[in-house]
Protein backbone atom coordinates (compact mmCIF):
# COMPACT_ATOMS: atom_id res chain seq x y z
CA UNK A 1 0.00 0.00 0.00
CA UNK A 2 1.40 3.29 -0.97
CA UNK A 3 1.92 5.57 2.10
CA UNK A 4 -0.08 9.01 2.84
CA UNK A 5 1.66 11.74 1.71
CA UNK A 6 2.91 14.15 4.26
CA UNK A 7 3.43 17.74 3.42
CA UNK A 8 4.94 20.07 5.76
CA UNK A 9 4.99 23.91 5.63
CA UNK A 10 7.34 25.85 8.18
CA UNK A 11 6.37 29.25 8.17
CA UNK A 12 8.52 32.23 9.59
CA UNK A 13 5.84 34.01 11.00
CA UNK A 14 7.89 37.12 12.56
CA UNK A 15 9.15 37.50 8.96
CA UNK A 16 5.96 37.17 7.38
CA UNK A 17 4.10 39.64 9.31
CA UNK A 18 7.13 42.21 8.96
CA UNK A 19 7.41 41.81 5.47
CA UNK A 20 3.43 41.36 4.85
CA UNK A 21 4.75 37.94 2.24
CA UNK A 22 5.74 34.54 2.70
CA UNK A 23 8.24 34.90 0.19
CA UNK A 24 11.61 34.06 1.81
CA UNK A 25 9.34 33.30 4.63
CA UNK A 26 8.18 29.44 3.80
CA UNK A 27 10.15 26.36 4.01
CA UNK A 28 8.22 22.86 2.31
CA UNK A 29 8.95 19.46 3.32
CA UNK A 30 7.60 16.13 2.28
CA UNK A 31 8.74 12.27 2.86
CA UNK A 32 9.11 11.68 -0.58
CA UNK A 33 12.82 12.23 -1.62
CA UNK A 34 13.31 9.22 -1.69
CA UNK A 35 10.85 8.35 -4.58
CA UNK A 36 11.64 11.84 -6.55
CA UNK A 37 10.69 14.86 -4.48
CA UNK A 38 12.66 17.89 -5.32
CA UNK A 39 13.55 21.07 -3.13
CA UNK A 40 12.62 19.31 0.32
CA UNK A 41 13.71 21.80 2.87
CA UNK A 42 13.82 25.12 0.37
CA UNK A 43 11.10 27.20 -0.84
CA UNK A 44 10.97 25.35 -4.46
CA UNK A 45 9.73 21.88 -3.63
CA UNK A 46 7.91 19.51 -6.00
CA UNK A 47 6.28 16.19 -4.66
CA UNK A 48 6.24 13.31 -6.67
CA UNK A 49 3.02 11.69 -6.40
CA UNK A 50 3.71 8.16 -8.12
CA UNK A 51 0.44 6.85 -9.32
CA UNK A 52 0.18 3.62 -10.62
CA UNK A 53 -2.13 2.12 -12.54
CA UNK A 54 -3.46 -1.40 -12.92
CA UNK A 55 -2.84 -3.24 -17.02
CA UNK A 56 -6.65 -2.59 -18.07
CA UNK A 57 -5.57 0.97 -17.36
CA UNK A 58 -7.94 1.90 -14.19
CA UNK A 59 -5.86 3.59 -11.30
CA UNK A 60 -4.67 1.59 -8.41
CA UNK A 61 -3.01 3.05 -5.85
CA UNK A 62 -4.64 5.54 -4.24
CA UNK A 63 -2.61 8.56 -3.03
CA UNK A 64 -3.29 10.99 -0.43
CA UNK A 65 -1.61 14.13 0.43
CA UNK A 66 -1.95 15.59 3.96
CA UNK A 67 -0.78 19.49 4.09
CA UNK A 68 0.27 20.66 7.86
CA UNK A 69 1.28 23.78 8.50
CA UNK A 70 3.79 24.39 11.15
CA UNK A 71 5.34 28.39 13.15
CA UNK A 72 9.20 28.53 12.97
CA UNK A 73 9.77 29.67 16.48
CA UNK A 74 6.46 28.37 18.34
CA UNK A 75 6.10 25.46 20.44
CA UNK A 76 6.38 23.22 17.92
CA UNK A 77 3.11 21.16 16.55
CA UNK A 78 3.54 18.24 17.89
CA UNK A 79 2.93 19.95 21.56
CA UNK A 80 -0.74 18.76 22.06
CA UNK A 81 -3.11 21.86 20.18
CA UNK A 82 -5.16 21.84 23.44
CA UNK A 83 -1.62 22.03 25.71
CA UNK A 84 -2.34 25.91 25.06
CA UNK A 85 -5.24 25.98 27.35
CA UNK A 86 -4.40 23.41 29.86
CA UNK A 87 -1.36 25.52 30.46
CA UNK A 88 -3.78 28.52 30.88
CA UNK A 89 -6.19 26.72 33.28
CA UNK A 90 -2.91 25.90 35.29
CA UNK A 91 -1.88 29.18 35.65
CA UNK A 92 -5.16 31.13 36.37
CA UNK A 93 -6.01 28.09 38.80
CA UNK A 94 -1.91 28.59 40.37
CA UNK A 95 -2.89 32.28 40.41
CA UNK A 96 -6.55 31.40 42.49
CA UNK A 97 -4.84 29.04 45.11
CA UNK A 98 -2.37 32.21 45.59
CA UNK A 99 -4.72 34.48 46.08
CA UNK A 100 -6.74 32.11 48.59
CA UNK A 101 -3.28 32.21 50.51
CA UNK A 102 -3.48 35.71 50.92
CA UNK A 103 -6.97 35.80 52.36
CA UNK A 104 -5.64 33.36 55.08
CA UNK A 105 -2.57 35.24 55.99
CA UNK A 106 -4.60 38.72 56.15
CA UNK A 107 -3.86 40.85 53.31
CA UNK A 108 -1.17 41.04 50.64
CA UNK A 109 1.08 44.04 49.84
CA UNK A 110 1.25 45.40 47.15
CA UNK A 111 4.33 43.49 45.30
CA UNK A 112 2.76 40.45 45.68
CA UNK A 113 -0.23 41.70 44.23
CA UNK A 114 1.55 42.97 41.44
CA UNK A 115 3.26 39.01 40.91
CA UNK A 116 -0.21 37.73 41.00
CA UNK A 117 -1.09 39.98 37.95
CA UNK A 118 1.98 39.27 36.01
CA UNK A 119 0.87 35.13 36.59
CA UNK A 120 -2.36 35.90 35.14
CA UNK A 121 -0.98 37.59 32.48
CA UNK A 122 -2.65 39.02 29.55
CA UNK A 123 -5.67 38.32 27.64
CA UNK A 124 -6.16 39.00 24.28
CA UNK A 125 -9.37 39.95 22.53
CA UNK A 126 -10.40 38.38 19.57
CA UNK A 127 -11.63 41.20 16.90
CA UNK A 128 -15.41 41.66 16.45
CA UNK A 129 -16.88 39.70 13.92
CA UNK A 130 -14.81 37.87 11.43
CA UNK A 131 -12.48 34.72 11.90
CA UNK A 132 -10.24 35.42 14.69
CA UNK A 133 -8.94 33.02 18.01
CA UNK A 134 -11.27 32.47 21.16
CA UNK A 135 -9.84 34.77 24.10
CA UNK A 136 -6.56 33.13 25.29
CA UNK A 137 -4.12 33.57 27.54
CA UNK A 138 -0.64 34.44 26.36
CA UNK A 139 2.04 31.95 26.06
CA UNK A 140 5.66 32.59 25.75
CA UNK A 141 7.27 29.98 23.71
CA UNK A 142 8.79 27.84 26.45
CA UNK A 143 4.75 27.05 27.07
CA UNK A 144 4.66 29.37 30.34
CA UNK A 145 2.01 32.32 30.46
CA UNK A 146 3.26 35.60 29.44
CA UNK A 147 2.49 39.11 29.85
CA UNK A 148 4.92 40.60 27.85
CA UNK A 149 3.00 40.70 24.50
CA UNK A 150 6.65 41.02 22.92
CA UNK A 151 7.96 37.44 23.48
CA UNK A 152 4.23 35.95 22.76
CA UNK A 153 4.16 32.65 21.12
CA UNK A 154 2.64 32.33 17.73
CA UNK A 155 -0.32 30.65 17.28
CA UNK A 156 -0.25 28.05 14.45
CA UNK A 157 -0.87 29.09 11.09
CA UNK A 158 -4.28 28.13 9.53
CA UNK A 159 -4.48 27.18 6.00
CA UNK A 160 -8.19 28.55 4.99
CA UNK A 161 -7.66 27.33 1.05
CA UNK A 162 -5.78 25.42 -1.41
CA UNK A 163 -5.99 26.79 -4.92
CA UNK A 164 -4.40 26.80 -8.61
CA UNK A 165 -3.38 24.82 -11.51
CA UNK A 166 -3.44 21.61 -9.66
CA UNK A 167 -7.28 21.86 -8.19
CA UNK A 168 -8.78 23.90 -11.40
CA UNK A 169 -7.82 20.76 -13.49
CA UNK A 170 -8.88 18.33 -10.52
CA UNK A 171 -5.51 16.87 -10.33
CA UNK A 172 -6.04 17.03 -6.49
CA UNK A 173 -9.21 17.21 -4.70
CA UNK A 174 -8.60 18.91 -1.64
CA UNK A 175 -10.60 19.60 1.34
CA UNK A 176 -10.56 19.96 5.51
CA UNK A 177 -11.09 16.82 7.28
CA UNK A 178 -12.16 16.54 10.67
CA UNK A 179 -9.45 14.52 12.74
CA UNK A 180 -9.50 13.34 16.66
CA UNK A 181 -5.86 13.54 16.31
CA UNK A 182 -4.79 16.29 18.69
CA UNK A 183 -2.01 17.31 17.10
CA UNK A 184 -4.11 18.59 14.07
CA UNK A 185 -6.27 20.26 16.18
CA UNK A 186 -9.37 18.62 15.01
CA UNK A 187 -9.20 19.59 11.05
CA UNK A 188 -6.93 19.43 8.33
CA UNK A 189 -5.91 19.85 4.55
CA UNK A 190 -5.94 16.44 2.53
CA UNK A 191 -6.66 15.65 -0.96
CA UNK A 192 -6.72 12.52 -3.42
CA UNK A 193 -5.05 12.81 -6.49
CA UNK A 194 -5.53 11.34 -9.96
CA UNK A 195 -2.63 10.24 -11.36
CA UNK A 196 -4.09 9.07 -14.50
CA UNK A 197 -2.35 12.89 -16.16
CA UNK A 198 1.28 12.84 -15.63
CA UNK A 199 2.67 15.99 -15.60
CA UNK A 200 3.78 19.25 -12.68
CA UNK A 201 1.18 20.83 -11.78
CA UNK A 202 1.80 24.55 -9.48
CA UNK A 203 -0.73 25.19 -6.46
CA UNK A 204 -1.23 27.77 -4.16
CA UNK A 205 -1.66 27.46 -0.32
CA UNK A 206 -3.91 30.11 1.17
CA UNK A 207 -2.40 30.41 4.92
CA UNK A 208 -3.85 32.63 7.84
CA UNK A 209 -1.83 34.32 10.93
CA UNK A 210 -2.37 35.90 13.59
CA UNK A 211 -0.70 38.87 14.95
CA UNK A 212 -1.15 40.37 18.40
CA UNK A 213 -1.82 44.38 17.86
CA UNK A 214 -2.79 46.68 20.21
CA UNK A 215 -5.93 49.04 20.33
CA UNK A 216 -7.30 51.16 22.53
CA UNK A 217 -5.37 49.70 25.41
CA UNK A 218 -6.07 46.14 24.74
CA UNK A 219 -4.60 43.17 23.13
CA UNK A 220 -6.52 41.81 20.04
CA UNK A 221 -5.61 39.18 17.54
CA UNK A 222 -5.60 40.25 13.96
CA UNK A 223 -6.31 37.89 11.07
CA UNK A 224 -3.22 38.43 8.24
CA UNK A 225 -4.01 36.54 5.18
CA UNK A 226 -0.99 35.64 2.66
CA UNK A 227 -0.13 32.51 0.58
CA UNK A 228 2.66 30.66 -1.07
CA UNK A 229 2.52 28.59 -3.49
CA UNK A 230 4.57 24.67 -4.63
CA UNK A 231 3.92 21.67 -7.17
CA UNK A 232 2.99 18.59 -7.61
CA UNK A 233 5.12 15.72 -10.00
CA UNK A 234 2.73 13.09 -11.17
CA UNK A 235 4.45 9.97 -12.59
CA UNK A 236 2.15 7.02 -13.97
CA UNK A 237 3.67 3.37 -14.13
CA UNK A 238 2.25 0.23 -14.64
CA UNK A 239 1.21 -2.33 -11.94
CA UNK A 240 3.61 -5.46 -12.43
CA UNK A 241 2.91 -8.70 -11.06
CA UNK A 242 5.99 -9.25 -8.37
CA UNK A 243 6.90 -12.95 -9.15
CA UNK A 244 6.25 -12.82 -13.03
CA UNK A 245 6.88 -9.31 -13.73
CA UNK A 246 4.22 -9.12 -16.19
CA UNK A 247 0.93 -10.60 -15.27
CA UNK A 248 -1.08 -13.70 -12.95
CA UNK A 249 0.77 -16.43 -13.07
CA UNK A 250 1.08 -19.87 -11.13
CA UNK A 251 3.06 -19.30 -7.55
CA UNK A 252 6.85 -20.43 -7.76
CA UNK A 253 6.68 -23.17 -5.00
CA UNK A 254 9.92 -25.14 -5.33
CA UNK A 255 9.53 -29.23 -5.74
CA UNK A 256 9.91 -29.71 -2.12
CA UNK A 257 9.87 -27.17 0.11
CA UNK A 258 12.40 -26.55 2.92
CA UNK A 259 12.15 -28.16 6.54
CA UNK A 260 10.17 -26.73 8.77
CA UNK B 1 -13.77 -22.54 -2.08
CA UNK B 2 -12.89 -18.81 -1.73
CA UNK B 3 -10.90 -18.06 -4.70
CA UNK B 4 -8.85 -15.73 -3.53
CA UNK B 5 -7.17 -15.51 -0.36
CA UNK B 6 -5.63 -12.74 1.51
CA UNK B 7 -2.78 -12.12 3.40
CA UNK B 8 -2.18 -9.17 5.14
CA UNK B 9 1.23 -7.70 6.20
CA UNK B 10 1.03 -5.22 9.30
CA UNK B 11 4.19 -3.20 9.65
CA UNK B 12 5.62 -0.92 12.27
CA UNK B 13 8.16 0.73 10.32
CA UNK B 14 9.81 2.72 12.73
CA UNK B 15 9.65 0.41 15.72
CA UNK B 16 11.23 -1.85 12.79
CA UNK B 17 13.44 0.16 11.55
CA UNK B 18 14.71 1.26 15.22
CA UNK B 19 15.15 -2.72 16.57
CA UNK B 20 16.19 -3.57 12.97
CA UNK B 21 14.02 -6.89 12.95
CA UNK B 22 10.69 -7.93 12.28
CA UNK B 23 10.01 -9.80 15.28
CA UNK B 24 9.81 -8.06 18.87
CA UNK B 25 5.75 -7.35 17.68
CA UNK B 26 6.98 -5.30 14.74
CA UNK B 27 5.12 -7.36 12.34
CA UNK B 28 1.95 -9.33 12.00
CA UNK B 29 0.34 -11.89 9.13
CA UNK B 30 -3.10 -11.79 9.09
CA UNK B 31 -5.26 -13.79 6.47
CA UNK B 32 -8.77 -14.58 5.32
CA UNK B 33 -8.62 -18.01 4.43
CA UNK B 34 -11.46 -20.16 5.62
CA UNK B 35 -9.72 -23.62 5.13
CA UNK B 36 -7.72 -23.72 8.81
CA UNK B 37 -5.05 -21.11 8.79
CA UNK B 38 -3.16 -20.91 12.09
CA UNK B 39 -0.87 -18.80 13.83
CA UNK B 40 -2.46 -15.30 12.94
CA UNK B 41 -1.35 -12.33 14.11
CA UNK B 42 2.45 -13.63 13.92
CA UNK B 43 5.51 -13.86 11.83
CA UNK B 44 4.76 -17.57 11.97
CA UNK B 45 1.26 -17.36 9.73
CA UNK B 46 0.65 -21.11 8.09
CA UNK B 47 -2.41 -19.92 5.19
CA UNK B 48 -4.30 -22.57 4.48
CA UNK B 49 -4.89 -22.74 1.24
CA UNK B 50 -6.83 -24.40 -2.22
CA UNK B 51 -5.51 -25.31 -5.35
CA UNK B 52 -6.48 -22.98 -7.89
CA UNK B 53 -7.07 -19.98 -5.68
CA UNK B 54 -5.32 -17.03 -5.87
CA UNK B 55 -3.36 -16.02 -3.01
CA UNK B 56 -2.19 -11.99 -2.59
CA UNK B 57 0.25 -10.35 -0.31
CA UNK B 58 -1.19 -6.67 0.82
CA UNK B 59 1.55 -4.61 3.06
CA UNK B 60 -0.48 -2.31 5.31
CA UNK B 61 1.63 0.02 7.62
CA UNK B 62 0.59 1.24 11.01
CA UNK B 63 1.76 4.92 10.74
CA UNK B 64 0.31 6.25 7.79
CA UNK B 65 2.66 8.41 6.78
CA UNK B 66 5.74 5.35 6.93
CA UNK B 67 6.50 3.64 3.68
CA UNK B 68 6.50 -0.36 3.60
CA UNK B 69 6.29 -2.69 0.14
CA UNK B 70 7.48 -5.95 -0.46
CA UNK B 71 10.77 -6.32 -1.69
CA UNK B 72 10.44 -10.45 -2.18
CA UNK B 73 8.44 -13.23 -1.43
CA UNK B 74 10.74 -16.44 -1.92
CA UNK B 75 9.80 -19.90 -1.29
CA UNK B 76 12.29 -21.91 0.73
CA UNK B 77 13.54 -25.20 -1.53
CA UNK B 78 14.94 -28.24 0.31
CA UNK B 79 16.60 -28.62 -2.49
CA UNK B 80 19.98 -27.41 -4.33
CA UNK B 81 18.33 -24.85 -6.28
CA UNK B 82 18.49 -25.55 -9.96
CA UNK B 83 20.95 -23.42 -11.97
CA UNK B 84 19.06 -20.98 -14.59
CA UNK B 85 20.17 -23.21 -17.76
CA UNK B 86 18.81 -26.26 -16.12
CA UNK B 87 15.19 -24.64 -15.76
CA UNK B 88 15.69 -23.21 -19.63
CA UNK B 89 15.90 -26.74 -20.34
CA UNK B 90 13.04 -28.19 -18.45
CA UNK B 91 10.64 -25.11 -18.83
CA UNK B 92 11.12 -23.76 -22.04
CA UNK B 93 9.57 -19.60 -21.31
CA UNK B 94 7.05 -18.59 -24.00
CA UNK B 95 6.37 -14.81 -22.07
CA UNK B 96 8.55 -15.32 -18.81
CA UNK B 97 9.90 -12.03 -17.74
CA UNK B 98 13.20 -12.69 -15.04
CA UNK B 99 12.28 -10.81 -12.44
CA UNK B 100 15.52 -9.29 -10.78
CA UNK B 101 16.42 -11.07 -7.38
CA UNK B 102 13.82 -13.81 -7.64
CA UNK B 103 13.18 -17.61 -7.65
CA UNK B 104 13.86 -18.62 -11.70
CA UNK B 105 10.85 -17.85 -13.69
CA UNK B 106 8.04 -20.20 -14.44
CA UNK B 107 6.16 -20.19 -17.48
CA UNK B 108 3.07 -18.23 -16.63
CA UNK B 109 -0.42 -17.59 -18.63
CA UNK B 110 0.03 -14.93 -21.10
CA UNK B 111 -0.95 -11.77 -19.44
CA UNK B 112 -4.13 -9.96 -20.69
CA UNK B 113 -2.36 -6.40 -21.46
CA UNK B 114 -3.99 -3.02 -21.85
CA UNK B 115 -3.73 -2.18 -25.86
CA UNK B 116 -0.70 -1.29 -26.93
CA UNK B 117 1.30 -2.45 -23.82
CA UNK B 118 4.09 -4.70 -24.41
CA UNK B 119 6.15 -6.21 -21.29
CA UNK B 120 9.89 -5.58 -21.43
CA UNK B 121 12.65 -7.06 -19.78
CA UNK B 122 13.03 -3.27 -18.00
CA UNK B 123 13.28 -4.05 -13.92
CA UNK B 124 9.47 -3.87 -12.94
CA UNK B 125 10.20 -1.20 -10.03
CA UNK B 126 11.74 1.49 -11.90
CA UNK B 127 9.66 4.46 -11.74
CA UNK B 128 10.85 7.80 -12.85
CA UNK B 129 14.66 6.52 -12.02
CA UNK B 130 13.50 5.63 -8.77
CA UNK B 131 12.60 2.26 -7.12
CA UNK B 132 9.01 2.40 -6.66
CA UNK B 133 8.03 -1.19 -5.01
CA UNK B 134 4.45 -0.09 -4.82
CA UNK B 135 4.50 -0.87 -8.51
CA UNK B 136 4.30 -4.90 -7.65
CA UNK B 137 1.03 -7.09 -7.06
CA UNK B 138 1.82 -9.87 -5.40
CA UNK B 139 -0.65 -12.72 -6.26
CA UNK B 140 -0.23 -15.86 -7.96
CA UNK B 141 -2.17 -19.03 -8.39
CA UNK B 142 -1.89 -22.00 -6.00
CA UNK B 143 -0.34 -25.04 -8.52
CA UNK B 144 -2.52 -28.46 -8.35
CA UNK B 145 0.83 -29.82 -8.22
CA UNK B 146 1.90 -28.63 -4.12
CA UNK B 147 1.76 -31.68 -1.67
CA UNK B 148 -0.98 -31.63 1.13
CA UNK B 149 -0.48 -31.08 4.43
CA UNK B 150 3.34 -30.10 3.87
CA UNK B 151 3.64 -26.01 4.85
CA UNK B 152 6.02 -24.55 2.26
CA UNK B 153 7.56 -22.00 3.88
CA UNK B 154 8.81 -18.41 2.14
CA UNK B 155 11.15 -15.70 3.03
CA UNK B 156 9.32 -12.71 3.29
CA UNK B 157 11.65 -9.13 2.34
CA UNK B 158 10.06 -5.71 3.10
CA UNK B 159 11.58 -2.50 2.20
CA UNK B 160 10.97 0.04 4.66
CA UNK B 161 11.69 3.35 3.22
CA UNK B 162 15.28 3.63 1.42
CA UNK B 163 19.11 2.87 2.45
CA UNK B 164 22.08 0.00 3.63
CA UNK B 165 19.08 -0.60 6.53
CA UNK B 166 15.70 -0.45 4.75
CA UNK B 167 15.36 -4.20 3.78
CA UNK B 168 14.19 -6.77 6.56
CA UNK B 169 13.54 -10.50 6.15
CA UNK B 170 11.31 -13.60 8.01
CA UNK B 171 11.89 -16.84 6.96
CA UNK B 172 8.90 -18.13 9.14
CA UNK B 173 5.49 -18.01 7.33
CA UNK B 174 4.13 -20.78 5.19
CA UNK B 175 1.05 -21.86 2.95
CA UNK B 176 -0.16 -25.44 3.51
CA UNK B 177 -2.50 -26.96 1.13
CA UNK B 178 -5.26 -28.25 2.93
CA UNK C 1 21.30 46.37 34.74
CA UNK C 2 23.75 46.62 31.43
CA UNK C 3 24.83 50.19 31.20
CA UNK C 4 23.33 51.91 27.97
CA UNK C 5 26.77 52.27 26.31
CA UNK C 6 27.25 48.81 26.16
CA UNK C 7 23.86 48.14 24.88
CA UNK C 8 23.25 50.70 22.35
CA UNK C 9 20.44 48.16 20.60
CA UNK C 10 17.07 46.62 22.15
CA UNK C 11 17.89 43.35 23.12
CA UNK C 12 14.57 40.78 21.66
CA UNK C 13 12.76 39.39 24.89
CA UNK C 14 12.00 36.67 21.75
CA UNK C 15 14.36 33.84 22.57
CA UNK C 16 16.46 33.34 19.07
CA UNK C 17 14.49 29.72 17.85
CA UNK C 18 17.08 27.02 16.18
CA UNK C 19 14.51 24.72 14.30
CA UNK C 20 16.04 21.38 13.81
CA UNK C 21 13.55 19.41 11.22
CA UNK C 22 14.05 15.78 11.02
CA UNK C 23 13.07 13.13 9.20
CA UNK C 24 13.29 9.81 11.43
CA UNK C 25 12.20 7.56 9.20
CA UNK C 26 14.56 7.98 6.56
CA UNK C 27 17.78 9.00 8.70
CA UNK C 28 17.12 5.17 10.10
CA UNK C 29 16.83 3.71 7.25
CA UNK C 30 19.39 5.14 5.20
CA UNK C 31 21.84 5.58 8.41
CA UNK C 32 21.97 9.30 7.37
CA UNK C 33 21.05 11.84 9.54
CA UNK C 34 23.07 14.82 7.36
CA UNK C 35 20.85 13.82 4.39
CA UNK C 36 17.33 14.05 6.52
CA UNK C 37 18.51 17.15 8.41
CA UNK C 38 17.05 20.76 7.88
CA UNK C 39 17.84 23.22 10.44
CA UNK C 40 16.84 26.88 10.76
CA UNK C 41 16.17 29.73 13.21
CA UNK C 42 14.07 32.83 13.97
CA UNK C 43 17.09 35.23 12.93
CA UNK C 44 17.40 35.80 9.13
CA UNK C 45 16.86 39.19 9.65
CA UNK C 46 19.76 39.67 11.43
CA UNK C 47 21.78 37.80 8.95
CA UNK C 48 21.78 33.68 10.09
CA UNK C 49 23.10 31.92 6.97
CA UNK C 50 22.71 28.14 5.64
CA UNK C 51 18.81 27.58 6.18
CA UNK C 52 17.80 24.33 5.44
CA UNK C 53 21.17 22.34 6.13
CA UNK C 54 22.59 20.31 8.75
CA UNK C 55 25.61 23.74 9.05
CA UNK C 56 23.07 26.76 10.15
CA UNK C 57 25.08 29.82 10.78
CA UNK C 58 23.15 31.47 13.77
CA UNK C 59 23.95 35.36 14.06
CA UNK C 60 23.75 36.06 17.88
CA UNK C 61 24.81 38.11 20.72
CA UNK C 62 25.41 38.04 24.29
CA UNK C 63 22.51 38.15 26.16
CA UNK C 64 20.51 36.47 23.78
CA UNK C 65 18.27 33.78 25.09
CA UNK C 66 18.66 30.63 22.41
CA UNK C 67 16.16 28.12 22.39
CA UNK C 68 16.48 24.45 19.90
CA UNK C 69 13.70 22.58 19.61
CA UNK C 70 12.76 19.58 16.66
CA UNK C 71 9.81 19.10 14.16
CA UNK C 72 9.81 15.68 13.13
CA UNK C 73 8.42 14.92 9.09
CA UNK C 74 6.79 12.13 10.40
CA UNK C 75 4.26 13.87 12.87
CA UNK C 76 3.85 10.15 15.07
CA UNK C 77 7.53 9.49 15.02
CA UNK C 78 9.55 10.63 17.67
CA UNK C 79 12.65 12.45 17.88
CA UNK C 80 14.19 14.43 20.59
CA UNK C 81 17.11 16.45 21.06
CA UNK C 82 19.43 14.39 22.99
CA UNK C 83 22.33 16.49 23.50
CA UNK C 84 23.96 19.54 22.68
CA UNK C 85 27.68 19.81 22.88
CA UNK C 86 29.15 23.70 23.03
CA UNK C 87 31.91 25.33 24.47
CA UNK C 88 30.74 26.08 28.44
CA UNK C 89 31.98 29.40 28.18
CA UNK C 90 29.47 30.43 25.04
CA UNK C 91 26.63 29.00 26.34
CA UNK C 92 25.52 26.04 28.57
CA UNK C 93 22.12 24.44 27.24
CA UNK C 94 20.03 22.74 29.67
CA UNK C 95 17.27 20.17 28.82
CA UNK C 96 13.83 21.18 29.41
CA UNK C 97 9.92 19.75 28.29
CA UNK C 98 7.40 21.86 27.60
CA UNK C 99 5.18 21.56 31.06
CA UNK C 100 3.39 18.58 31.26
CA UNK C 101 4.32 16.72 28.42
CA UNK C 102 7.77 14.87 27.54
CA UNK C 103 8.48 16.95 24.40
CA UNK C 104 12.08 18.39 24.66
CA UNK C 105 13.36 21.95 24.23
CA UNK C 106 16.37 23.20 25.25
CA UNK C 107 17.71 26.85 26.32
CA UNK C 108 20.76 28.47 26.63
CA UNK C 109 21.99 32.28 27.05
CA UNK C 110 24.83 33.25 25.08
CA UNK C 111 27.35 34.59 27.71
CA UNK C 112 29.64 36.66 25.62
CA UNK C 113 30.03 38.15 22.10
CA UNK C 114 31.01 35.91 19.31
CA UNK C 115 34.62 37.42 17.87
CA UNK C 116 34.45 33.94 15.24
CA UNK C 117 32.25 31.15 14.56
CA UNK C 118 31.74 28.58 17.63
CA UNK C 119 30.67 25.05 15.82
CA UNK C 120 28.38 22.99 17.90
CA UNK C 121 27.39 19.57 18.33
CA UNK C 122 23.31 18.19 18.38
CA UNK C 123 22.68 15.18 18.66
CA UNK C 124 18.88 13.43 18.64
CA UNK C 125 17.44 10.07 19.71
CA UNK C 126 15.10 9.15 16.70
CA UNK C 127 12.25 6.54 17.16
CA UNK C 128 13.16 3.65 19.75
CA UNK C 129 16.36 3.39 19.37
CA UNK C 130 18.56 4.10 22.42
CA UNK C 131 21.51 5.28 21.07
CA UNK C 132 21.55 9.22 20.07
CA UNK C 133 22.80 9.91 16.12
CA UNK C 134 25.09 12.87 15.12
CA UNK C 135 25.21 14.51 12.43
CA UNK C 136 28.64 14.84 10.59
CA UNK C 137 28.04 18.59 9.83
CA UNK C 138 28.16 21.26 12.44
CA UNK C 139 26.04 24.05 13.07
CA UNK C 140 27.45 27.32 14.30
CA UNK C 141 27.10 30.47 16.06
CA UNK C 142 28.49 33.68 15.25
CA UNK C 143 28.63 37.05 16.13
CA UNK C 144 28.35 39.96 13.84
CA UNK C 145 31.87 40.41 14.01
CA UNK C 146 32.94 37.22 12.09
CA UNK C 147 30.95 38.88 8.96
CA UNK C 148 32.92 41.93 9.50
CA UNK C 149 30.62 44.16 9.83
CA UNK C 150 30.40 46.23 13.26
CA UNK C 151 27.17 45.68 15.55
CA UNK C 152 25.11 49.35 15.37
Amino acid sequence: MAQQHGIIVLFDVENALRTRSLDGNTYWFDNMKFLGSAGVGTEELVTIVPGTYFLDGSQATEQVLNWLPAALGSIPPTVPRNYLAEQARAADRRALEELASFNAEGGATEAEVKQLQQRVSKRARKPVGGRGLTPTKLLDVTGKATSSPDAYNYPAPVITDITGQAVTEKIIYPAQYGSPDMIYDGWYWAATVDTSRPGVYPYTVHVQLHELVERNDELVWESVDLTCESSLKITSDPKRNGFTGAGLGVLPLPPVPAAG
Amino acid sequence: MKDRVSIVVMVDAVGALSERTLHNGNLSLVDDSTAGSQHQGTPDLVTAVVPGQVVQWTPIHIDVQTPVEIQAIEFLSGLPVPSPADLAAAYPAESAVPVPGAVPPYPVEPAVLAAGAVPTGVDATSSNGHENHDLLVWEGVVPYDMTPGVPYRYRLSLKLHEGPNSVLHIDSPALLRV
Amino acid sequence: MPPRSRQPERRPVRPVTITAVVDPVAALSSENLDDNLYLYDTNKAAGSTGFGTPALRSRVRKGDTLLWNVLPLECETYVALADIEIDPQIAEPTRKVYPGTDIVFWTAEVKQDLTEPIPYRLSFLLGIVNTPFTPTARPTLAGPAAEGKEGR
